[in-house]
């Protein structure tokens, strides 16, 4: 066998392999990776490379290599899942760095964090004000988490209003100008009244690159053809505009009416409209 | 325009707005908003049906502008 036949099949073999072994690993090492799972990946990336050039190597020995290599991770993340101490010695602890807005000079000296390298961290995090911070800890990947004072917490639409009800996730339901039957079952819509909304936009499936449906049923495209203008969903804005127009109307035929009864009834339909535009506003806005 | 016709008018408002409420009661995933509009569709009902009430009443006494 010609040596570049072997180094061939040799590559692809191992290129399976790895990727198999990256399956294997998980999300997780990905997102999140530890000192030791980065050293790691290098090794097992380099005993990979060796032994597809390296044709002294012989396989068994370099399989076996990576397997090792590989496979010890997945038993320490396993024991990890089932023991807190076990993780804890593994994957570190976090370090208290600021408690009751006071910083604590012993922990910085235990990671050896200077003052300089913390006040970074912290503008890192948009804080520039170390009185603003009431806690703040070093995490065990290296990250600095701060928790701000009350009152300098950024404002959520929970501060200002008493009531916000729950929006839930948009649906994707056309991508690449196909529709997507899964997400259309899940926001509990049909076919037909998306062709129905697409035809009131005036728009076709194949010309829609991108359509999401919101959790009130309202539906907002992305066309391939960006000069095309669409409008945007506006039901909810019209029924509120409609809802103070009768209110107005009753209001308006009550003043008008000679008749006693029909002006009571003008009246008390008026107050009923006022209620329900109060109630329905929060899930208008 | 007369008061029948305005009255009318106002009648096709609120048919409006139940059809869209009950669309977005159809449409809402959230059940706390479901529900909402549910409700105001319901109320909805009772308004349209005072309104049909006070044109018939108008249309009784003035008959010219009956029909629409």
């Amino acid at each position: 066998m010609p040596a570049w036949l072997e180094v061939a099949i040799r590559s692809i073999c191992i290129l399976i392999g790895l990727f198999i072994i990256t399956k294997l690993l998980g999300k997780k090492q990905l997102s999140k990776l530890s000192f030791f799972e980065y050293i790691v990946g290098i090794t097992i990336g380099d005993i990979a490379g060796s032994m597809s050039m390296d044709l002294d190597i012989r396989l068994t020995e370099g399989i076996t290599s990576i397997l090792i290599w590989s496979l010890f991770p997945v038993v320490i993340s396993t024991i990890s899942l089932r023991s807190k101490k076990f993780r804890d010695f593994v994957e570190g602890n976090s370090t208290v760095f600021i408690k009751n807005g006071k910083i604590l000079e012993d922990n910085l000296k235990k990671e050896k964090y200077t003052a300089d390298e913390l006040l970074e961290q912290l503008r890192k995090k948009d804080v520039f004000r170390v009185a603003d911070v009431e806690f703040a800890t070093l995490e065990a990947n290296g990250d600095l988490s701060i928790l701000l004072k009350r009152d300098k917490q950024p404002l959520t639409l929970g501060d200002i209003k008493p009531y916000v009800p729950e929006e839930k996730e948009p649906q994707t339901v056309i991508m690449d100008g196909k529709i997507l039957d899964e997400p259309l079952a899940t926001a509990r819509l049909s076919r037909g009244w998306l062709k129905q909304q697409l035809d009131q936009m005036g728009v076709a499936v194949e010309n829609v690159f991108l359509a999401q449906v919101d959790s009130y049923g309202q539906l907002t495209v992305d066309l391939y053809d960006d000069r095309i203008q669409v409008p945007a969903p506006q039901q909810k804005q019209l029924l509120l505009a409609s809802m103070k127009k009768a209110e107005a109307d009753f209001e308006l035929f009550s003043l008008q009416t000679n008749d006693a009864e029909a002006k009571q009834m003008y009246e008390q339909q008026a107050k009923h409209m006022q209620q329900l535009i109060q109630k329905l506003r929060p899930f208008l806005m | 325009m007369t008061i029948g016709s305005q009255v009318k008018q106002s009648l096709a408002n609120m048919k409006a707005i139940h059809a869209t409420l009950q669309e977005l009661a159809l449409t809402s995933t959230n059940e706390e908003a479901q529900r909402a509009f549910h409700e105001a569709m319901l109320q909805t009902e009772q308004m349209i049906a005072a309104l049909k009430g006070r044109i018939s009443t108008l249309e009784r006494e003035e008959p010219q502008y009956k029909g629409m």
